[in-house]
């Protein structure tokens, strides 16, 4: 299940599907960041600042899902994006599978999301415009897979996911717990090393919300899977659980 | 990138950018109605620009006499209160009897009253000359011909042809027609005291003088207006012949006739352009503040178009996709979204400029003041087009440069 090959990948981060039980798949070293003042990204010396995370350090291994707890600003989502190579850390290293992401340009850390990392977004974010299998196919879209190969791997995600028949549904046809798996599919697209995952089930109620986690487990197996969630019944599902305080890694359990 | 992978993503990016168009068939709906509008306002602001520049050139394009004899540079619009020309047949005459030129005709230019009785008498500017051509293009009736003795005498103290050819809102506004007879005069009282038949309906004189015109022989106008013992005229035109320079020529009659200006019709022409300045500088402007207003109106709705896509377009950056897949999803809308609002601006352009011209003769007195040429056409749809797709390119690819964090609650 959920392991579909998907053609080459010419990312900066070294392939090493062989390797994925025995590797660290993320490694965040000394992570500091400093927002500015109004939220945005740092942009002058002068400016006040906000430090969202202070000396981070985390190591996700293949096969293990961590979760990420802690109250409102304590860093989370913070730590998502330094993973997901969504932000660059002002300090520290954030490393995937033994390369540094932070030292890449923008362009390359987009492709190491595009070959290496699945996002699951707490409010989806599908294109309302385009069917589940569309969706679910719009990631290989820039690796330039045909038309015919892309759908068969959308399909085949969305048979996995439980909504083989929702395929040529849009969004806005389908329940929370649907579109978020639609989402999930979407994420193991390219068959990516690691998941990223905000509040997976915090738009969905509890039935929904529980099936939704035993599909993240059921994924986790084989990949790493870094999930921030303020539920306790989705960081039930995690190997290991990191509460994160004012910026700081305050316990790991 | 091998030629197959690039048509591959380009199907892509089409397919998802004809998605997103038709997911909101309202929303894009209104898009390409505001394009057509930008289109619209474009086609209609530069048709009247090169409408009021050819207005102002049109004079001097029927300024087609070689040489000009006046006391200043004429200016066809200014309705004839200036007649500083005098003796102006005798001058023709004399002219005329030069090896080198082939004909010279005084014309002379008055405001009178005109009307079918006292109390519908009208003021308005009267041109008189020689004789009527086939650039009258009567609409009705014809024109009048001055025999060639009587043209080279002095004027008569009292009308002798008692001929008018009206503009044809001169003729609705007085409720007269072809055979009809019409006072003429310059006051209101001496009006009553002469009468004279209308020949033909022709607005010749009224395009080139901006307003309804009313023509008579040169002679008649001269008595009406009690000028016939100066002989006054406005300028004497003089065609050289064929063999003769008109340089030459020009200079020769400057020394001639020291007390007026001689002019080819070159200097002449340049001179009416610097008269005219404000004119010509006003219909450029206006060709200007269109292409400037389109560009300016066209791409802020692309901005908001990429901008209302850009949560959307965060997602889309944040899962792999690249900036320039991105500005490219966006760039299809614009260009599918430029292409109808172009098509749709142009089909309406020549409903709304048929309407504006209707709306400028009934109040104005200019006919066909908006003139839409290719070349508008050809700048409205590029507007739509060229920039459509090109701003929404840019708000595309500035749209993935801002796939933040701001953009997901990720």
């Amino acid at each position: 299940m959920f392991n579909h090959t998907v053609r080459g990948s010419r990312s900066p981060v070294r392939d090493r599907a062989g390797e994925r039980e025995s590797t660290t798949a993320v490694r965040l070293d000394g992570v500091t960041h400093e927002y500015g003042a109004s939220g945005g990204r740092l942009r002058s010396s002068d400016e006040r600042t906000v430090t969202a995370l202070r000396d981070v350090s985390i190591e996700v291994p293949m096969g293990t899902t961590v979760g990420l707890e802690g109250p409102s600003g304590s860093g989370k989502s913070t730590v998502l994006h330094a993973v997901a190579g969504l932000l660059v850390p002002t300090a520290g290293r954030v490393e995937l599978r033994g390369t540094d992401i932070a030292a890449l340009s923008d362009a390359e850390r987009t492709r190491v999301r595009r070959h290496h990392i699945g996002i699951v977004f707490q409010r989806f974010h599908l294109l309302p415009s385009l069917s589940a299998r569309a969706n679910v196919a719009l990631p290989l879209v820039q690796s330039g897979l045909p038309r015919s190969d892309r759908r068969e791997r959308a399909t085949n995600l969305l048979h996995d996911v439980g909504l083989g028949d929702r395929s040529t549904h849009r969004p806005g046809e389908l329940s929370g717990g649907e579109r978020q798996r639609v989402a999930i599919a979407r994420a193991l697209a390219t068959d990516p090393d690691v998941i990223v995952a905000d509040e997976p089930t915090g738009e969905l109620d509890t039935a929904t919300g529980t099936a939704v986690l035993e599909l993240l487990t059921d994924i986790g197996r084989d990949r790493a899977v870094v999930v921030a969630s303020h539920d306790e019944a989705t960081l039930d599902v995690a190997d290991r659980v990191i509460t994160l305080c004012d910026g700081r890694v305050d316990d790991v359990r | 990138m091998t030629m197959r992978e690039i048509a591959i993503r380009t199907r892509a990016v089409v397919g998802v950018a004809v998605a997103q168009l038709r997911r909101s068939p309202g929303r894009t709906a209104m898009t390409v109605l505001a394009v057509a509008l930008a289109v619209l306002s474009v086609t209609v602001l530069a048709s009247l620009g090169v409408g009021v520049v050819e207005k102002g050139e049109r004079g001097l394009d029927r300024a087609d006499r070689d040489i000009w004899i006046s006391s200043d540079p004429v200016d066809p619009a200014a309705s004839g209160t200036e007649n500083p020309i005098v003796g102006a047949h005798a001058k023709s005459t004399a002219i005329t009897a030069r090896d080198d030129i082939q004909s010279a005709s005084p014309i002379a230019m008055y405001d009178v009253y005109v009307g079918p009785n006292e109390s519908a008498l009208e003021r308005r500017p009267a041109v008189g000359v020689q004789e009527t051509h086939d650039g009258f293009d009567f609409r009705e009736g014809r024109g009048f011909q001055v025999d060639a003795e009587t043209a080279a005498t002095p004027p008569p103290e009292e009308p002798e042809m008692n001929e008018i050819v009206l503009d044809p809102r001169v003729a609705d506004g007085l409720n007269v027609s072809v055979g009809d007879t019409i006072h003429v005069g310059a006051s209101r009282r001496t009006a009553l005291t002469h009468e004279f038949t209308v020949v033909g309906i022709s607005d010749y004189y009224s395009q080139y003088l901006g307003s309804p015109t009313v023509t008579v022989p040169l002679g008649d106008l001269q008595a009406v207006a009690g000028t016939s013992g100066t002989d006054r005229a406005t300028f004497i035109t003089a065609d050289v012949t064929d063999d003769a320079d008109r340089a030459v020529v020009a200079s020769e009659l400057r020394e001639e006739y020291p007390e007026y200006d001689v002019r080819t019709r070159d200097e002449q022409v340049s001179s009416m352009i610097e008269e005219r300045t404000i004119v010509l500088a006003s219909g450029a402007t206006l060709v200007g503040l269109a292409v400037v207003g389109g560009v300016v109106l066209t791409a802020n709705l692309f901005a908001l178009v990429a901008r209302q896509q850009r949560e959307q377009l965060a997602a889309l950056r944040a899962i792999g996709l690249s900036r320039p897949l991105l500005a490219g999803t966006i760039g299809s809308q614009g260009l599918a979204i430029g292409l109808l609002g172009g098509l749709v601006g142009l089909a309406a352009t020549p409903a709304v400029v048929f309407a504006l011209n209707g709306f400028a003769a009934s109040v104005l007195g200019f006919e066909r003041l908006l003139r839409t040429t290719p070349a508008v056409y050809l700048g409205g749809f590029a507007l739509a087009l060229v920039v459509g797709t090109a701003v929404a390119i840019v708000a595309g690819w500035r749209a993935g440069r801002y796939a933040r964090i701001e953009h997901l609650e990720i």
